[in-house]
């Protein structure tokens, strides 16, 4: 009787012993689990790297609106080139290193092949014109450890002439030309000015314009409407030119010029 | 009736017994618990609290440039000198109780001249423990190379 006793006495503290561990497992796991993500320091470089990352592709806009209006071809590797010193005195005591590679050659991208040279492309006076820039960046950061982080890095803008008709039965004759832009994703720009403009030209001759921008159902598409008026007679050409937001140019052409007299 | 007598306080006898052996059990039983958790208490280096960490007011805080980056603003607002666009849009972007202090420098982290881009009282960023900083950034605007650093500070007001 007194054995049986003495049994049941050793089992309640057997059992307490046996929720003590168990408490202290849980809570460790517990605890291992919700402090996993504090543990590990890693937004401080993902943040410079992400950083560093988006300059680089500001660089590229910068490089080509730089060489869009002044056809400097070596401006892009120029940048670069400050730029990869630069990022080591901005981030001093991170060991944060760029690498770059320019596209060249023939590429395709958005539905046009692009011909890069010193990762800048320019296809002007043409019904459709585009320019584009393209590099390869990497970036090290010693001080984590972090080598060989790549990416690929764009900047394009293609304007295309949809049409241009000189409305010739109006009783005030004019010509409207109807164009769409979009920049890299491809997706529509959709936020530009008549300001963003600065030449539009019938025969070679400047002139002045009103702008007016809507989706277009007959395009399908986000349309600048470019109205000259006064025209009495029948142009020769027509030439658009944009500076977009972000200062990139370039200049569409078309001697398709048609007639409606309806 | 004496052996009956005698019987009958040895059975009460036993039962006290029985019941105080159940209670020294208890508490020996709730000690040990006790101890484990005791244990976890001290030895358990508890994650900072939210009000200490700047992890979370850093990456609000990029985020922040990031998007107003992204929305070609930040390279127009640096180099145009539109200090109370700027401000405006850090103020409309980040928290309520979130309040910040703005400096430029240039690429040799000499400081730009500019008005101050802050908001909030600004003496919580000498008394708080818990000031967070996020550096970015911006490597030009339209044609022109000539980084700026803008160095973000920002506190839990």
């Amino acid at each position: 009787m007194r054995l049986a006793r003495e049994r049941k006495g050793q089992f309640i503290i057997i059992a307490a012993m046996l929720l003590s561990i168990m408490i202290v497992s849980v809570s460790t796991v517990i605890y291992g689990t919700v402090t996993y993500y504090r543990q590990e320091r890693w937004e401080e470089y993902v943040t410079i790297v992400d950083s560093v990352r988006t300059a680089s592709s500001n660089l590229l806009q910068v490089g080509l609106a730089n060489y869009a209006q002044t056809s400097n071809s070596t401006v892009l590797r120029d940048y670069f080139n400050l730029w990869v010193r630069d990022v080591r005195s901005a981030y001093p005591g991170f060991g944060v290193d760029v690498g770059y590679a320019l596209a060249n050659g023939v590429r395709s991208a958005y539905g046009v092949s692009l011909n890069y040279s010193n990762g800048l492309a320019l296809n002007w006076n043409e019904t459709t014109s585009y320019a584009a820039s393209n590099a390869t960046v990497s970036i090290d950061v010693a001080s984590v450890g972090l080598t060989g982080y790549n990416f690929s890095s764009h900047v394009f803008l293609k304007m295309s002439i949809r049409d241009a008709v000189w409305y010739s039965k109006s009783s005030k004759r004019y010509v409207n030309i109807y164009v769409s832009v979009d920049k890299d994703g491809p997706e529509p720009v959709v936020n530009l000015q008549a300001g963003n403009f600065p030449y539009v030209k019938l025969g070679g001759v400047s002139q002045s314009f009103t702008v007016k921008r809507y989706y277009s159902s007959v395009y399908s598409y986000f349309i600048y409407e470019i109205r000259i008026s006064s025209i009495s007679s029948l142009p020769s050409s027509a030439e658009v030119t944009l500076l977009d937001n972000r200062g990139i140019k370039t200049i569409s052409y078309t001697t398709n010029i048609q007639q409606d007299s309806s | 009736m004496e052996d009956l007598t005698t019987r009958m306080a040895k059975v009460r006898n036993r039962r006290s017994t029985k019941g105080q052996m159940r209670v020294v059990e208890a508490i020996m039983a709730t000690l040990i618990v006790i101890a484990a958790v005791t244990f976890l208490y001290f030895f358990a280096a508890t994650p900072s609290s939210q009000a200490n960490d700047t992890s979370e007011l850093e990456k609000i805080g990029h985020n922040v440039l990031h998007d107003i980056d992204e929305q070609q603003l930040l390279a127009r607002y640096v180099y145009n000198s539109e200090w109370t666009n700027l401000t405006a849009a850090l103020v409309v972007s980040l928290p309520t109780n979130v309040y910040f202090n703005l400096s430029i420098y240039d690429i040799d982290h000499h400081s730009i001249g500019h008005p101050l881009i802050q908001y909030g009282d600004q003496q919580i960023f000498s008394s708080s423990a818990a000031v967070a900083s996020v550096t970015y950034i911006v490597p030009g605007y339209q044609t022109s190379y000539s980084p700026r650093i803008l160095v973000l500070k920002l506190v839990n007001g």
